[in-house]
């Protein structure tokens, strides 16, 4: 039996590439075959994704059973001495957890595609669905990683995805424009994280997440002064944690640019431009994902720096209020959700800068199913509204689309976090770290309140954006005659639904706390997994090396706070909203509401750094590509072909000259050499 | 090539003396049948036959020298063979030399069957040859001084006969008188330097004259003018700067394919001899306090790729251009000589000998482009070759072949016998030489590109019409190309015995 058990656990792990591979194929099929087949590669992307989902449910089975992995499976570059650069498979509780979320999303997303695409007769579709193929197989490949290097590869091509999906209209004017953005952005991050993925092989001479000889191990046996092989690294003049602190935000800089955090937010709002599958898929639940995903990755290492953690909790605290003001005033139903979902990666940010590991996860895990749910039932409205988003125009669509208003009431109530959907639990526990760990930290107390004001307004938003679309009188002709929904749509909605309302349910501390009952699965489950690379080492190694400690406090009495302000927050949006015909109350804010809705000029001040300091520096390479390099070239080339032209002219074609030089030529090296051995002395 | 992948043996089989001398024998005993063939008819006119047996010599030699080589006769652990008391030295180095003489040899007497059609003392030309051949393989086997004279003498006569062999053509008779003058004076310049390195030493064996330093001299300055003459007269066989003045002369008025022995496998013959003696004789563990030759070379490797890329740069006509591409490839190949006793001397050697070995196949086919030019009589400067691209593709794809090679460009082997020349320079910390070999490089770029330009890019005025695709000098030609393209892949087989073959001589 033992035996029988072991080469399943050992299958299960030789099958796992196959997780990212499946997608792959759709990606082949749909790229190359998708228009002579008869969903234009839905079916294939359905059924790859399908596959892939049935291989982590596997995958999450096996690491459930105790069994981990963590191999390299393609070695790319090896060098005995420095360094090698590799592929490999990191499979333990954290990345099977998101290999389940990436795939089901992805599998419901594909799904919903063909209601939302292929029923609505848009062209272009094998390169859609091709687009969708391979931005899975990038992400899971992401969360597959064993290394850092692996990681950037698949972070670049789930950046490059994310331009192909969200630029799908390019015949349009906005899409291309805002896919560019997306693009540019998140590049910028990606600088500092190339950088940073170079500067830790030159510091580690390795980027493996987990082991013993990996950089998070070796970072804190240097620090420990344990000797071993952590003992001396080059630190650049830095003190260690100093260097491991720059280390980490170099690292950040991608971070914040795909997660969307201040001050690389900019391009998600305009990257809905994108059809709203895609939304659901990037800019929920997977891409955006990966961002505060690779913090998780690689906690054991931001784990050594409080430095790092507090900026990591302060931008994710400072975010999550700032955006949340934004989504108050918007009109567009995914405009709402793009702010909605920077503000709660936020949350994420602060959770795991704040010491809340296994809060941080669980929060991804709740927003990326309620999320992908509330970007999907958009993509319903929006179906049923023939391609309108304007909140204005909508109104009474409860009665007409009984089971979209449903379940986007079920995330709505998750989203804000209203008790006992998923959100209360996730986000009530990530504040709840804030504020033990605050109490003795003021800055991290000062992440922990704007987080706190950030829920009154997510309460408000959340509800405007429910009762403008579903509630009151019908305020368009469209919105009285909505277009009917198939079971495509429907189908993912209801999942999703489910699962915005129970998810929240694995990990109820507050309920744990009060009852004594072994009810946080979650903490369970992270607190497995490879030696290092559990939640249970990180909060020693928070408490030791960062100085982490938390006050004594009842979680209990902290949700009830925050849920306090999250139903006044939906309180106030129903008292303003509810009417049968609702006004613009946002109106009264005044010049307040003009800085919302132009983002606080975001993205005036961006573009008018890009066009003055990047014009300029591109300028000034531009005048010295052009005056010094080229001239150099030029000047090389004409003195080449100048003393080119003497060495002909020496060539006079007279034998006596040929003999004079030559002789002389000889008597001049033997008076050099001469010269230089001493010979003449 | 293929007998190279034959293992080597540990311990050579006991041979006679006539069987590790057989290259030499053959070369020099088709010379003399030809000679014979000549005295009894001098009127021949069967180009054919000459052609046939001069070629059958050489590639007879060439398996004969591949068959030693892979028998490991002179390798390994027996050591070389010193033959008639050490006057001959049979090593892998002097089979590895022996190999791209021959082989050159074969290419240009295949191209030469064309090249001289309609034209007397064809017998002549073909016995010079293989006289001129017999020299260098003699030089790439000799063990002493005046074995050293002798075979450099032998290889060199010939070659001034042949230079100017189109007794008709005003420059081809002026070219070769010019190198005639030229050469007397180096071999004066050779034969003092030999007679002061006696003088100091008493003695002429190489090893004689190593073993006898070894123990220190009080005449340092007389020494040191003596190797330096003998290098001298290694740089004119070399075409090095500043005894090169006669090789753009020489090799324009030159026969085409004279041209193409001559820069491929005289210059070979040079180094070998130059790596011999100085190797040995001269090594640097034994004169390094007193003579520090290594410098001379140094500066010589310098000036000599400076000079012979820069004028190259500034020529109208290919092949004078390819004259003085040679004088450059010199200075690369010198870079293995300075590169000497900085504790990777197999290396650098080894680097040298593998550019020569396909610089002999890369130069030769280049050069017989040019003949088959000249045969199709379309002009010398590089705007008549304007357009050829299209008349004659097959060709012209070769010459693109050779062209990027000798820039070093990874279409053949040029490209990774200059990387390792690279290396053994930065290796021995010859930074400086490393630089300029890149530097000279890049502006190599630019007169090679300039043939492909010709070739493929600009149109034809109209006014060529070419008559004829010539068998031999095509077949010349594309065997060339293919084994200068295999010897990109091929090239680490060939660098495991020019390597091992170097590094004999330091053991």
């Amino acid at each position: 039996m033992a035996e029988t058990a072991t080469s399943t656990v050992a299958f299960a792990f030789e099958v796992a590439p196959a997780i990212a591979i499946l997608p792959l194929a759709s990606f082949v099929i749909a790229l190359f075959a998708g228009k002579y087949l008869p969903k234009r590669g839905a079916l294939a992307g359905i059924t790859a994704t399908g596959g892939s989902l049935l291989l982590s449910l596997w995958v999450m089975l096996t690491v459930a059973g105790g069994a981990y992995y963590n191999e390299e499976i393609y070695t790319l570059v090896s060098t005995p001495d420095s360094f090698d650069l590799h592929f490999g498979l990191l499979l333990d509780p954290l990345s099977a957890l998101m290999l389940v979320i990436v795939s089901l999303v992805a599998f419901l997303v594909h799904l919903f595609s063909l209601g939302y695409m292929n029923d609505e007769g848009e062209p272009g579709l094998p390169r859609y669905y091709a687009g969708l193929g391979l931005f899975t197989f990038s992400m899971l490949s992401f969360v597959l990683s064993d290394n850092l290097f692996m990681s950037f590869v698949f972070f670049e091509l789930v950046g490059l995805c994310s331009w192909l999906l969200i630029g799908h209209w390019y015949r349009e004017d906005a899409p291309p424009s805002a896919a560019k953005k997306a693009f540019l952005v998140t590049r910028f991050g990606d600088y500092f994280f190339l950088v940073g993925v170079v500067a830790i092989f030159a510091t580690f001479g390795t980027a493996t997440f987990a082991g013993a000889e990996s950089f998070p191990t070796l970072a804190e046996e240097a620090l420990a002064g344990s000797g071993g092989a952590g003992g001396e690294l080059p630190t650049f003049g830095l003190s260690a944690q100093g260097w491991f602190t720059v280390l980490g935000l170099l690292v950040l800089g991608g971070v914040l640019g795909k997660s969307a955090q201040f001050p690389l937010h900019t391009w998600l709002p305009d990257a809905m431009e994108g059809p709203t599958p895609v939304s659901a898929l990037i800019h929920a639940a997977t891409m955006v994902a990966a961002g505060v995903y690779l913090v998780a990755r690689m906690y054991g290492f931001y784990a050594l720096s409080p430095t790092a953690l507090a900026i990591v909790a302060f931008v994710g605290g400072f975010t999550a209020l700032f955006a949340a003001s934004m989504a108050v005033v918007k009109r567009d139903v995914k405009q709402v959700l793009a702010y909605s979902t920077i503000s709660q990666y936020g949350y994420m940010m602060l959770g795991l800068g704040a010491g809340g590991y296994v809060a941080a996860v669980f929060h991804l895990m709740t927003h990326a199913f309620f999320k992908a749910l509330l970007f999907l039932g958009a993509g319903a409205v929006i179906i049923a509204m023939h391609h309108r988003q304007d909140m204005w125009e909508m109104g009474g669509l409860k009665n007409k689309l009984p089971v979209t208003y449903y379940t986007f009431l079920a995330g709505s109530l998750a989203l804000a976090g209203i008790v006992p959907f998923a959100g209360f639990w996730s986000k009530d526990e990530v504040l709840y770290e804030a504020l033990v760990h605050g109490l003795n930290d003021p800055l991290l107390l000062a992440a922990y309140l704007m987080g706190l004001t950030a829920v009154f307004f997510t309460g408000f938003y959340t509800f405007r954006m429910v009762l403008l679309t579903f509630h009151g009188e019908p305020r368009t002709h469209t919105a009285r005659n909505p277009h009917s929904l198939g079971w495509s749509v429907k189908t993912p909605l209801v999942v999703l639904g489910i699962l915005a309302t129970v998810i929240g349910l694995a990990n109820m501390t507050p309920i744990a706390e009060a009852t004594g009952l072994e009810i946080e699965f979650l903490h369970t489950w992270l607190e497995h997994g490879l030696e290092g690379v559990n939640s249970e080492h990180y909060g020693e190694v928070l408490e030791t090396v960062a100085g982490y400690s938390a006050a004594e406090l009842s979680p209990l009495l902290a949700a009830v706070f925050s849920l306090s302000l999250a139903l006044a927050g939906a309180g106030l949006a129903y008292r303003l909203y509810s009417g049968d015909r609702p006004e613009h109350h946002t109106d009264r804010l005044g010049a307040a509401k003009r800085l919302l809705t132009d983002n606080y000029y975001q993205d005036e001040y961006q573009v008018w750094i890009a066009q003055t300091l990047g014009t300029g520096v591109a300028r000034a390479s531009d005048r010295f590509d052009q005056g010094v390099v080229d001239g150099v070239v030029n000047g090389v080339s004409s003195v080449s072909l100048f003393s080119g032209d003497r060495v002909r002219r020496v060539q006079t074609g007279i034998v006596s000259n040929y003999a004079t030089l030559l002789t002389l030529g000889l008597v001049a090296l033997l008076v050099g050499v001469g010269l230089a051995g001493g010979w003449f002395l | 090539m293929a007998g190279l992948t034959l293992p080597v043996l540990q311990t050579a089989p006991p041979i006679s003396d006539w069987v590790a001398v057989a290259p030499v024998l053959l070369l020099g005993l088709t010379a003399l049948a030809l000679f014979v063939v000549d005295s009894i008819d001098p009127d021949s006119s069967n180009s054919a036959a000459l052609a046939g047996t001069a070629a059958a010599g050489t590639l007879l030699a060439l398996v004969a020298t591949l068959l030693l080589l892979a028998g490991g006769v002179g390798q390994g652990q027996g050591g070389a063979l010193r033959l008639y008391g050490g006057q001959l030295i049979i090593d892998g180095m002097a089979l590895f030399f022996t190999v791209i003489f021959t082989s050159v040899a074969t290419l240009v007497i295949v191209a030469s069957y064309d090249y001289l059609r309609d034209r007397v003392y064809q017998a002549e030309y073909y016995m010079l040859m293989l006289l001129a051949a017999t020299g260098m393989a003699l030089m790439a086997a000799a063990g002493s001084l005046a074995t050293v004279f002798v075979s450099l003498e032998l290889a060199s006569l010939p070659s001034y006969a042949l230079v100017a062999f189109m007794k008709d053509n005003r420059g081809s008779v002026e070219a070769g008188l010019k190198y005639f003058l030229i050469g007397a004076l180096s071999s004066a310049i050779f034969a003092y330097g030999i007679s002061l390195v006696y003088g100091v030493t008493g003695q002429l064996g190489l090893e004689a004259i190593a073993q006898q330093l070894s123990g220190g001299t009080q005449l340092v300055g007389v020494l040191g003018v003596g190797v330096l003459m003998v290098a001298g007269g290694f740089a004119f066989k070399t075409a090095s700067v500043p005894f090169h003045f006669w090789a753009p002369e020489a090799y324009e008025g030159a026969p085409a394919p004279v041209s193409a022995f001559l820069s491929s496998a005289s210059k070979a013959a040079g180094f070998v001899v130059a790596f011999r003696v100085f190797a040995v004789a001269f090594s640097p563990e034994a004169v390094a306090q007193s003579v520090d030759w290594t410098l001379a070379f140094w500066l010589l490797a310098a000036v000599t790729m400076t000079v012979g890329n820069f004028a190259a740069a500034t020529q109208d006509k290919v092949k004078r251009m390819l004259a003085y591409s040679s004088v450059g490839h010199a200075g690369y190949v010198l870079i293995g000589l300075a590169a000497l006793g900085g504790g990777q001397d197999g290396l650098v050697l080894g680097a040298s000998m593998l550019h020569l070995l396909v610089y002999g196949f890369m130069n030769t086919g280049a050069f017989l482009f040019v003949a088959l030019a000249e045969y199709w009589e379309v002009g010398r400067t590089f705007e008549d070759y304007n357009g050829l691209g299209q008349q004659a593709p097959i060709a012209c794809v070769a010459m693109s072949v050779f062209m990027l090679s000798l820039a070093g460009i990874p279409v053949g082997g040029g490209f990774m016998s200059k990387y390792f020349i690279l290396i053994g320079a930065v290796g021995t910390g010859h930074f400086v030489l490393a630089a300029l070999l890149l530097v000279n490089s890049a502006l190599s770029l630019y007169y090679y590109s300039r043939v492909l330009r010709a070739l493929w890019v600009e149109d034809s005025d109209g006014s060529v019409a070419i008559e004829g695709y010539p068998l031999g000098l095509y077949a010349a030609v594309v065997g060339a190309a293919i084994v200068t393209f295999l010897l990109l892949p091929g090239v680490f087989l060939a660098s495991d015995v020019a390597t091992a073959a170097a590094s004999a001589l330091f053991a």
